[in-house]
């Protein structure tokens, strides 16, 4: 079963992977949002934020943009069910990338042309005025009270605009004659402040970066992608928004259990990968019709991809009835797990799994290679 | 004896071993990376009580998820309980969600390798607070 070369997904982990240099993490949710998933998002945003921002200020920054953009994500869907019924893709999207020391913080989610219309002059007027006038703004807007139904007025948009201190980035995507796909992203810049130099350099580039990013993962159907470092917290966090998203089923048992051995696979295999790479790696979850398809990749130390090999190779090979009894066989040899590695991981996956392991390794330089499991779920 | 209480947190279940009461649960979930390290004081708790245990010791399994590492550990304390019942009329009750084929598939596997009575018990996932 090893390297279908043609797996897109698996191209894509790697491709994601790649920005590992300049990204510190990468986290992109996308589908439904509701009170619940929001939560579960900000919990796990700031779980990284906080490892990776000093600064309180900087953290109160963030989390207030979150928590806005979220907001403005949830607010939409509120009024999309009923109004844009049927409207493809009206799920939304919500990204937070640390890149080079920088926060960006992207929503992305369906809104009608006349929304469009009065968000657009809105977000151009802020764009253009200085801190001090949208201090003033802020300030007559409150006096004045006049906020829309859904507690708008563009009170949100000025206050990122003011605790980012940077452009807004904002692109209207056409869907259909009647809505758009609404990209809404703001940067905020972290503790140093040396100008970056890269795909997020200037605001155009920024915002396409995020925009083909979507795309690609919308192309194959991913629900959620999280590029970064694995360990308890992060790990639980992802767990806990795939839980509070899914129905029970026995489907969503395994999708659950399988995803909890790939992430804490991740953690394993790389624990003693030296520098910036420790623990890192990518996981995605991707749902293609009644399909679960989950993909997780890391390094490893080139030394140990034989064996690994081997291994799954062995285990892909057995029958059902095999599988149970080497299953067993682990269960009785007390005394072999040691606090790592109990050897059971990748029998249960294959258990659990509808077509087998699926997996690659491609050689990254003389010490590491880059190793994809991809594991598939049908209902 | 002392009972043995853990409380659950987010990836490891609830331990609530309690002699005097007659009350020996594991409930809840187990996904800890170091399944090793959590389950070590409950399998020494085991082996000082299998020494002078109640005539009659009922285990309740309530697990809602088991990662590999856990599934492992859980076994061992299963041959624990094993070990108990050379001295005690010992019974595992087996819960296990209607919909959770996996979680009844593994007690049924663990039943086959040891000597104790295993009872199944199914409950109905509609009634379960947690994963909604």
């Amino acid at each position: 079963m090893e390297g279908n070369p043609n797996n897109p997904l698996i191209d894509l982990a790697y491709r994601l992977f790649n920005r590992i240099d300049d990204t510190d993490f990468e986290y992109i949710y996308r589908g439904n949002f509701s009170q619940k998933i929001s939560k579960n998002l900000l919990a796990l945003a700031e779980t990284n934020v906080k490892d990776s921002a000093g600064r309180t200020s900087l953290k109160n920054k963030i989390y207030f943009v979150m928590v806005e953009g979220l907001q403005n994500v949830t607010k939409h869907r509120d009024k999309d069910e009923t109004d844009i019924d049927g409207t493809p893709d009206s799920d939304g999207m919500f990204a937070i990338q640390k890149n080079l020391g920088h926060y960006y913080i992207t929503t992305g989610n369906i809104v009608k042309k006349n929304e469009e219309n009065t968000l657009k002059p809105k977000l151009e007027q802020i764009n253009i005025m200085e801190r001090d006038d949208l201090t003033l703004l802020r300030k007559e807007i409150l006096k004045k009270g006049d906020l829309s139904d859904k507690g708008g007025a563009g009170l949100g948009f000025i206050e990122m605009a003011r605790k980012s201190g940077k452009k807004l980035m904002f692109d209207f995507e056409p869907v259909n004659e009647q809505a758009s796909f609404f990209y809404f992203r703001t940067e905020i810049p972290g503790n140093d402040t040396t100008e970056i130099n890269n795909s997020f350099s200037d605001e155009s580039k920024s915002l396409d970066d995020v925009k083909h990013l979507n795309e690609a993962l919308d192309h194959e159907k991913i629900l959620i992608s999280f590029n970064g470092r694995f360990n308890r917290e992060n790990t639980l966090s992802l767990l806990s928004v795939i839980k509070g998203q899914m129905n029970v089923s026995m489907t969503s048992k395994k999708v659950y259990a399988v995803m909890v051995e790939l992430l804490q696979n991740i953690s394993k295999h790389t624990s003693d990968i030296e520098g910036d790479k420790k623990n890192r790696g990518i996981f995605m979850l991707s749902k293609k019709e009644d399909t679960f398809v989950l993909t997780a990749g890391n390094l490893l130390h080139a030394e140990d991809v034989p064996k690994m090999k081997d291994r799954l190779e062995f285990i892909n090979n057995l029958s059902d009835k095999e599988l149970y009894k080497q299953y067993d066989m682990i269960l009785l040899d007390i005394g072999s797990a040691n606090e790592r590695k109990t050897g059971l991981g990748f029998i249960d996956m294959r258990i659990k799994s509808t077509t087998g392991l699926n997996y690659i390794f491609k050689d990254i330089n003389a010490q590491n290679t880059f190793f994809v499991l991809q594991v598939t779920i049908k209902n | 004896m002392k009972p043995l209480i853990i409380e659950a947190t987010e990836d490891t279940p609830m331990i609530h071993f309690h002699p005097q009461e007659g009350r020996f649960e594991i409930s809840k979930s187990s996904l800890p990376e170091n399944a090793v390290e959590f389950y070590s004081p409950i399998i020494h708790w085991l082996k000082s009580y299998a020494a002078a245990p109640n005539p009659i010791t009922i285990f309740d399994f309530n697990l809602e998820y088991l990662n590999t590492a856990s599934s492992k550990q859980v076994f061992e304390v299963i041959m624990q309980i094993n070990n108990i019942a050379h001295k005690s009329d010992v019974t595992v009750r087996w819960h296990y969600d209607t919909i959770d084929e996996d979680m009844l598939g593994l007690g049924t596997r663990f039943s086959h390798l040891v000597n104790v009575k295993f009872e199944f018990i199914e409950y109905d996932s509609d009634d379960a607070l947690d994963f909604e």
